[in-house]
């Protein structure tokens, strides 16, 4: 900013006194040329075509002038003639103060206040934050498109040398809020919290529309090369290297405050870590929202979320299960684990970074974090799991995703070859079954959902489909003792699934097929 | 899945392995019909197929039937998890195999 020179714009530029302006500037720039140019146009009240003229002329010798401070007037002509697409247009913006307002939210790039009741704004701590503001805008509007529930701002603003950007949020409470003062309410949470994740997570990003949170996440291995012993290290790498190109969405930064409850709508704010990615990311994130910043001192989390260790343990502990389709001990601890690799890691670099390797604080976080990473590393061989739910398209040719959901929810059990391949038998007819005759008519999805009982012996896998209602448990059982070629060709499939499978049921619900197998493993 | 075959006069030996499910089979389909009609008899050798869905039993039916009227058919070599699914559907009492 040091080396511009800034030229300030006054009152009304327009066809009497357009040369007049502009012979002045030049005058002013004589000897100037070869700095940036910004023109500050507080005082500036209108501006005409001729007047416009003269911001094209400028432009021509210095092609990288900014307007600054322009008022909301003088945007809308700027805007409705294009010239904020030839030109870098910066908006004066409204002087706001928070002074006494209520911190509702804190995330990694500021911190967010309630204004009045209807509006909060979200206040950036970096001072030069418009390029930021203008990226969380960007992924809002992005999501909000792709069908996530969330609050896009609509206004930014000054708050002291900082800059905000300011949410309408009518009577608004964040799931923090709502566990810390009902906790009876913690069921409703785990729910709303859990369809939400999984809308997020179901979603499919452009491809190069947000960042891709691997390479992130592989930065992060990269920057603890110095810091862990180097067999640790390597493992590390490899496991991250191992997850595969992943173009769903994933929030980031996935805690209850940023989660808002608004007349009975589930709404998402924070959007500026959003990317695309592997869902172990996420859990990573998480984990360390309700565990792992709290692990050496649970008073950090009453601080941070309002309510206390105790707590937040139950609701993490209950969101992995619900998230995993299961209650099996062993399987929640295993995902925790892959989360904690990926949350310990960010955790050692964020303290490192934090000059944590010069304060006895921090050295003893780091020991300890570091000591459990390494621990981790020596019983972990891949970062991958699956969750409770799949969603694809109804088409043959994606058989091969709905298989490997399957087999990649039955790693850790101990069903066998045989069973697996049972199960793949099952899957393969309900899923060709539902594509030729649920939607036969119009293409559609099928959401498959898996579950685990307890005790990790017993599975189920149910399918789901909008197409049109049909029963196949209804269907006839083939006549077995006919010849080859009384046989019809055809019309095994069902039956084949009824005798793979322990238990069949069908209903049809809320405009869905709901068929549901239980397989013991 | 892969299809290997061995062909000696009027005998055609067909080597299948890997899955034959949803969407190999239209393959195994389109690949019996240029080669079998005049066949004597067709042997399906199954030691390397692992798996095998209503899709890949109805491509066996339908040549089946081809094949009594035209000379045989017989499947050899048949893995345990296969011919469940044989003895389930009753197409061990349609096909001729061999252990």
């Amino acid at each position: 900013m040091n080396s511009s020179f800034v030229i300030p714009l006054e009152g009304r530029i327009d066809s009497n006194n357009a040369s007049e302006v502009e012979k002045n500037i030049d005058q002013l720039r004589k000897g100037k040329e070869s700095l940036p140019l910004i023109l500050d146009a507080s005082g500036l009240e209108y501006i005409s075509s001729a007047g416009l003229r003269v911001l094209l002329h400028l432009k021509k010798t210095a092609p990288d002038m900014t307007i600054t401070e322009v008022s909301s007037e003088v945007y809308d002509i700027l805007d409705m003639t294009g010239f904020t697409e030839m030109m870098k247009v910066e908006k004066a913006f409204r002087q706001i103060s928070i002074d006494g307002c209520e911190e509702i939210g804190r995330g990694a790039n500021g911190s967010v206040y309630r204004i009045d009741q209807d509006n909060i704004v979200k206040v950036y701590r970096d001072s030069d934050a418009l390029e930021e503001i203008r990226h969380e805008r960007e992924v809002a509007r992005l999501a909000l498109i792709l069908g996530i529930p969330t609050a896009i701002s609509y206004d930014v603003v000054r708050v002291g040398d900082s800059y905000g950007s300011v949410f309408e949020l009518l009577n608004a409470t964040s799931f923090s809020k709502i566990l810390a003062r009902e906790p009876d309410r913690m069921d409703w949470v785990v729910k709303e919290y859990i369809e939400l994740l999984r809308t997020i997570h179901g979603t499919i990003v452009p491809e190069g529309k947000l960042p891709d949170m691997k390479e992130t996440v592989r930065s992060w291995v990269l920057f603890l090369k110095d810091y862990l012993p180097e067999d640790s290290w390597q493992k590390l790498l490899s496991l991250v290297e191992a997850v595969p190109e992943d173009h769903h969405m994933i929030h980031g930064d996935y805690h209850t405050k940023n989660v808002m409850v608004q007349n009975e709508e589930v709404l998402l704010i924070d959007m500026d870590t959003l990317a695309a990615g592997h869902p172990i990311f996420e859990l990573a994130s998480m984990y360390n929202a309700f565990i792992g910043f709290s692990e050496l001192d649970p008073g950090v989390i009453v601080e941070f979320q309002g309510f206390d260790f105790a707590t937040s343990r139950l609701f993490w502990d209950r969101v992995l299960a619900e998230y995993l389709g299961t209650a099996w001990e062993k399987r929640i601890r295993d995902v925790e684990d892959k989360a904690r690799i990926i949350g310990y890691t960010r955790m050692i670099r964020r303290l490192i970074r934090r000059n944590g390797l010069h304060t006895e604080q921090g050295q003893k976080e780091i020991a300890y974090y570091k000591k459990e990473l390494v621990k981790l590393l020596e019983t972990t061989d891949t970062l991958l799991f699956a969750g409770a739910e799949f969603k694809t398209e109804a088409k043959k040719e994606h058989l091969p995703l709905v298989l490997a959901f399957i087999d990649q929810y039955l790693e850790g059990t101990d069903a066998s070859s045989k069973t697996r391949n049972q199960m793949h038998l099952i899957a393969e007819e309900i899923f060709v079954n539902i594509t030729e005759y649920a939607y036969r008519e119009k293409p559609g999805d099928v959401i498959l959902k898996m579950e685990l009982s307890e005790d990790g012996m017993k599975a189920r896998l149910t399918f789901m489909d909008q197409g049109i209602a049909y029963n196949p448990l209804e269907k006839e059982d083939p006549d077995l003792t006919l010849g080859a070629e009384e046989r019809p060709i055809g019309g095994l499939g069902i039956y084949l699934t009824r005798k793979q499978a322990d238990e069949l049921s069908y209903e049809y619900k809320n405009g869905s097929n709901v068929l549901s197998v239980i397989k013991h493993l | 899945m892969t299809i290997q075959t061995q062909k000696q006069e009027k005998q055609l030996i067909v080597f299948l392995e890997g899955r034959l499910d949803t969407n190999s089979s239209p393959e195994l389909e389109e690949y019996l019909k240029s080669r079998i009609d005049e066949i004597r008899e067709l042997v399906f050798d199954f030691e390397h197929l692992e798996y095998i869905s209503s899709a890949g039993l109805r491509v066996l039916l339908a040549a089946q039937k081809q094949m009594n009227r035209q000379g045989s058919m017989i499947v050899r070599n048949v893995s345990e998890p296969i011919r469940e699914i044989f003895d389930v559907t009753g197409f061990c009492d349609i096909l001729t195999i061999e252990a």
